[in-house]
C-alpha cells in the first residue's frame, strides 16, 4: 500500500514555473481565489503577508504535484498530511474542491496573519536534542513544542524574544542546529486560541465530503471523516503536530510505499531518520 | 590514502542519505555540502554526523565543528582522518 504525504508550509519558493496546462489551471485557480499570482509572486491587491504567500504557494503546488500524479495513474491507498499540508489534502481526498483547498488556505492564511499585527512570533527548528531537554527548555522560556517530526528534529513556536532564548539555550544544551524563522503565528499551540471562533468561522463555510481516500490525522493518527473535519482544522492549528507517530502509525497498517505530494522532502527525510531507529 | 578515504566518504553520503542515481563521481570533492552545492540541510547533516560516528567512530560534538566538517566532502574526510578510532 502507499501514502500520498501532503507537506506543511514550505520556507522558500523557487522562481522556475511549470509550463504545462496543469499548472496554469492552477495558477488561475489561486489568482480568483486568493487573489495571488503564482508566477510573480505577489499580491492582487491588497493582499496578505509573505507567509501567506508561502501557505498559498505550498498548496498549489502540492495541488499540481497531485494532479500530475494522478494523471499518472498513481492513486494513494491513504492520505497523511503535516500541518498546513492539511488543505490540498482535503482536495486529494475529495472533501473539498481545489479552489475550495486554495481559498480556504488563503483564508485561514490572513486570518492568522493578523495575530502577528500585534506581536512578533517565530518558529524554531531545532536538531538533535532529544524530547525532554527540549521539553524543559520550551517550558523555560514560555514557548511550545509545535511539532514532533522524529525523536530528534522538532519545532518550537512562540513569541520572538522567548523563542531567541530558547533556541539560544538549545544550542549551549548540544542541538546540532536551531534556528528561528519569523511568522506571523505562533502555529501549533494554544495561543491560536485567541482567533479560534475567527477560524471556526471560517471552516463552517464549507461542507465537507466524505474522504474517498483514508485520511490520516497528524494528532491522533485516527483516519478523518467528513463529520470530523471542522473540529479537526481548528484543533490542529493549536495542537502539536505529531508526524513520527504518523509515520509509525503508517507503517504499522501496511504502507510500505510514501510520496511527498509537495514542495521540498523534509518528511521524506524524517521518515529515513525514523526507517533507521525502527531497523536497529 | 587520502583519495581512498574521499571515496569512501561520497559513498557514505550516498548511503547514509538514500541519494538515487547519484555515484561517488558525481560529488566534487570540495564543493559545498549544503546550498547551492549538493543541496543538503541540517536533516541531513545530523544523518551523516550518526553514518559517522556509525562507521569511523568519529563524533561531531557540537554545531560549530559540524558547520566546519560539513563544509565539503574534503573536510569530511579531513575530520575522520584526524580523529577515527
Amino acid at each position: 500500500m502507499n501514502c500520498f504525504m501532503f507537506p506543511g508550509q514550505p520556507l522558500s519558493h523557487g522562481t522556475e514555473w511549470p509550463d504545462d496546462p496543469d499548472f496554469r489551471a492552477i495558477a488561475d485557480i489561486v489568482r480568483r481565489r486568493a487573489f495571488f499570482d503564482l508566477e510573480g509572486f505577489s499580491w492582487i491587491g491588497t493582499g496578505s503577508t509573505d507567509n501567506v504567500k508561502l501557505q498559498v504557494f505550498g498548496t498549489a503546488m502540492s495541488l499540481y504535484r497531485f494532479w500530475i500524479l494522478r494523471r499518472e495513474n498513481t492513486l494513494p491507498d491513504f492520505i497523511a498530511e503535516h500541518s498546513m499540508g492539511i488543505y490540498p489534502a482535503l482536495a486529494a481526498c475529495g472533501s473539498l474542491t481545489e479552489e475550495e483547498a486554495i481559498e480556504m488556505t488563503f483564508r485561514v492564511g490572513v486570518c492568522l496573519a493578523r495575530m502577528g499585527e500585534t506581536r512578533s512570533y517565530a518558529l524554531g527548528c531545532v536538531v538533535g536534542l532529544c524530547r525532554e531537554p527540549l521539553l524543559a527548555i520550551a517550558e523555560n522560556h514560555g514557548v511550545f513544542m509545535a511539532n514532533y517530526n522524529t525523536s530528534r528534529h522538532f519545532l518550537l513556536s512562540g513569541e520572538r524574544p522567548n523563542m531567541e532564548e530558547a533556541m539560544a539555550e538549545a544550542l549551549a544544551t548540544g542541538a546540532f542546529s536551531a534556528r528561528t524563522f519569523p511568522c506571523d503565528t505562533p502555529l501549533h499551540t494554544p495561543l491560536v486560541g485567541e482567533i479560534d471562533n475567527e477560524l471556526r468561522g471560517i471552516f463552517a463555510d464549507y461542507r465537507y465530503a466524505e474522504p474517498r481516500t483514508r485520511l490520516v490525522d497528524h494528532i491522533n493518527q485516527d483516519c478523518l471523516s467528513a463529520a470530523d473535519l471542522g473540529d479537526f482544522l481548528r484543533e490542529e492549528l493549536q495542537r502539536p503536530v505529531y508526524w513520527e507517530k504518523t509515520y509509525r502509525a503508517l507503517r504499522a497498517a501496511g504502507v510500505t510505499g510514501f510520496v511527498e505530494v509537495g514542495e521540498g522532502d523534509s518528511l521524506k527525510k524524517y521518515n529515513r531518520w525514523i526507517d533507521g531507529e525502527m531497523r536497529s | 590514502m587520502a583519495e581512498e578515504l574521499i571515496e569512501k566518504v561520497k559513498q557514505l553520503i550516498i548511503d547514509a542519505l538514500r541519494i538515487e542515481g547519484m555515484t561517488p563521481a558525481d560529488i566534487e570533492t570540495d564543493a559545498p555540502l549544503f546550498g547551492e552545492g549538493l543541496g543538503l540541510d541540517s536533516i541531513d547533516a545530523l544523518q551523516l554526523v550518526v553514518a559517522m560516528e556509525k562507521e569511523y567512530g568519529v563524533v561531531v560534538p557540537d554545531a560549530a565543528t559540524g558547520t566546519k566538517v560539513f563544509r565539503s566532502v574534503r573536510s569530511m574526510a579531513d575530520h575522520i582522518a584526524e580523529h577515527r578510532k
